[in-house]
């Protein structure tokens, strides 16, 4: 008995960092396999296909997407190569136009309707809730054809604020939840003392909930953020020209194209990759936050 | 008080204002309309011109009479089943190990890294899984043919008998982390000197486990499976990248069939009925997880 406590005491700690590098294993492994095929020469990948490690190093891919340099493609052994992915960082403003707008956006309405649901019960509030539930939950496949249909009678097919319009929308739901779960934790005690010293209703939001609820915005922007940087449906029915194509679109385009060279579109899901990861690494404790409050009741 | 202050009922309802018209444009009206368009038959000229006959329920009947939308609904219910389940044991899995305080740098590091596959986007989650099941250079055949598990390079996802377990495997490999946040709040939330009583009580860890951790992280656990099955209903992306429906049609799911009627065949009409089908399942769905939350369990 007391040999094999000694035993479990000593062992125990091996055995669970052998268990926590399997998971670091299953977290990184499909983007380290991403990150070897970017940096590899198309040539290298191909004929030497059984290499794990590539045979030869090479940044091309990410310049041609980066400086949209096509002359350094002729030595690569690439002959043709579609036009769009001379547009990748057209894409990526794109993308970032989409992402900027869809947050903020969603923070400035979506705090004031958190704020009256969550301090100023009102008969409907309570209805309100559950119909913002359900809406969270709605399918994007039955949006999207009446969604279709509505930009197309605006003409506002193919363009950014088409697909701005129709993510803040889809998004709103979910940030009016995340934020209430973070104002009803709030104590009322500091807006009651607020208001006696002569502030009004709307000035406490501004000037007491809000600074008080950084990290809740804080979380609900960064999982926003992700969230539109990420979309590719509702671009990919509201936007084909290559004009008004944000990055997953540009992406998935690269799949059905049989002259896309492997590395590169691998380079491309890279770079495309790399803002949500970089800002969900970098916000982690307020994403893991909004992501907890935002499944649970507030 | 500041003299011409409005009053809360005013006020609250000018403060939602401007949620509600996203949300009844975006949302409620489109929502309705798809239902209009359900019981008509569209297609794009047909839209333009205004020439939108009423046909009742007949979109319906048309559906329920394909076989291949029976064969998506079977596909999507085994895509659900699959993937929920190694979501959930995985998630518990993974939660249960950085949990775990005996390793702590290496937990520490996972818990940093947790959310990197979550923000991969879908449809660049797809790609890269595409390429991994490739069958000429994939890194999935590189690493079973170099560790000499397989002796030439094979078919994964164009394989009649494995795509579908293939989109299974991307899928939950990118949505896995939401379950483990949730799993490990919860079993954050437990009390030490439960498991210290246990303990005293000569408990043995799977025990502590099944009568301490199980019965207190239930809530969490009913919130998982039904918040997963209703997105694991809508997948999209990973079957579009990995696979297109195919081969054949082992991985047409629910959602691929609604696209492929209404923007690759144009019947929009039988697309928007599809689309409803969904939506009517997701709505059960998300029914149960409503009176879910609402009644959270409470242990004192």
């Amino acid at each position: 008995m007391r040999n094999s406590r000694r035993l479990n005491l000593r062992l125990r700690p091996v055995v669970m960092s052998l268990a926590n590098i399997l998971v670091t294993l299953f977290l990184v492994t499909p983007l380290v396999f991403t990150f070897l095929a970017a940096i590899q020469t198309e040539k290298s990948l191909v004929e030497d296909y059984t290499r794990l490690l590539p045979s030869e190093v090479t940044t091309q891919n990410l310049e041609v997407l980066l400086f949209g340099r096509a002359d350094i493609l002729k030595d690569t052994g690439f002959y043709h190569l579609p036009k769009i992915v001379f547009q990748f960082m057209h894409s990526f403003r794109n993308s970032l136009i989409i992402a900027f707008t869809t947050t903020l956006l969603n923070l400035v309405i979506g705090s004031m309707a958190a704020y009256a649901i969550a301090r100023l019960p009102a008969r409907w509030t309570k209805g309100f809730m559950y119909a913002n539930l359900a809406s969270r939950m709605v399918p994007l496949m039955v949006l999207m054809i009446p969604l279709f249909v509505i930009m197309r009678h605006l003409k506002l097919l193919n363009t950014l604020t088409g697909i701005i319009v129709a993510l803040t929308g889809f998004l709103l739901p979910y940030t009016i939840w995340i934020l209430y779960s973070f104002f009803i934790s709030l104590p009322a005690e500091l807006e009651d003392a607020a208001r006696v010293d002569g502030c009004s209703r709307f000035g406490t939001f501004l000037r007491i909930i809000l600074p008080l609820s950084a990290p809740g915005i804080a979380a609900a922007g960064a999982i926003v953020f992700i969230l539109s940087w990420n979309e590719f449906f509702i671009p990919f029915v509201i936007s084909s020209k290559p004009d008004a194509m944000p990055v997953p679109v540009l992406i998935a385009s690269l799949i059905s194209d049989w002259h896309v060279y492997y590395t590169l579109a691998s380079a491309a899901v890279l770079l495309g990759v790399l803002p949500s990861v970089v800002l969900a690494l970098l916000l982690q404790r307020y994403v893991v936050r909004g992501l907890t409050a935002g499944a649970l009741k507030g | 008080m500041a003299g011409g202050e409005l009053r809360a009922g005013p006020l609250a309802l000018l403060m939602v204002l401007p949620a509600l018209v996203f949300l009844l444009a975006i949302i409620a009206y489109p929502v309705l309309y798809a239902l209009w368009l359900s019981l008509h038959e569209v297609t794009l000229g047909g839209l333009a011109k205004g020439q939108t006959p009423f046909v009742g329920l007949q979109n319906y009947a048309k559906l329920l009479r394909d076989a291949t939308f029976w064969r998506a609904m079977l596909n999507s219910a085994q895509f659900v089943s699959l993937s929920v389940a190694l979501e959930v044991t995985l998630g518990l899995t993974i939660a249960l190990i950085i949990n775990d305080r005996s390793a702590r740098f290496f937990a520490g590091v996972n818990k940093t890294l947790m959310l990197l596959p979550w923000a991969v986007p879908p449809i660049a989650n797809g790609l890269m899984w595409f390429y991994i099941y490739n069958p000429s250079f994939g890194y999935l055949n590189v690493i079973l043919y170099d560790l000499g598990i397989i002796n030439k390079f094979m078919q994964f996802a164009g394989n009649f008998r494995l795509a579908m377990i293939c989109v299974v495997v991307a899928f939950v490999w990118r949505v896995t982390p939401f379950s483990v946040l949730l799993l490990h709040a919860a079993l954050q939330g437990i009390p030490e000197d439960l498991y210290d009583a246990a303990k005293v009580d000569g408990c043995s860890a799977w025990n502590r486990f099944r009568f301490v951790t199980l019965p207190l992280i239930r809530p969490t656990l009913t919130i998982i499976l039904v918040l997963r099955t209703a997105f694991a209903f809508m997948v999209f992306e990973e079957i579009f990248a990995i696979t297109s429906g195919g081969p054949g049609d082992t991985t047409w799911v629910a959602s691929w069939y609604t696209y492929q009627h209404a923007f690759s065949y144009l019947e929009i009409g039988v697309g928007a009925a599809a689309a409803y089908i969904m939506t009517l399942v997701v709505a059960l769905v998300t029914t149960i997880y409503i009176l879910v939350i609402y009644r959270r369990v409470e242990y004192a």
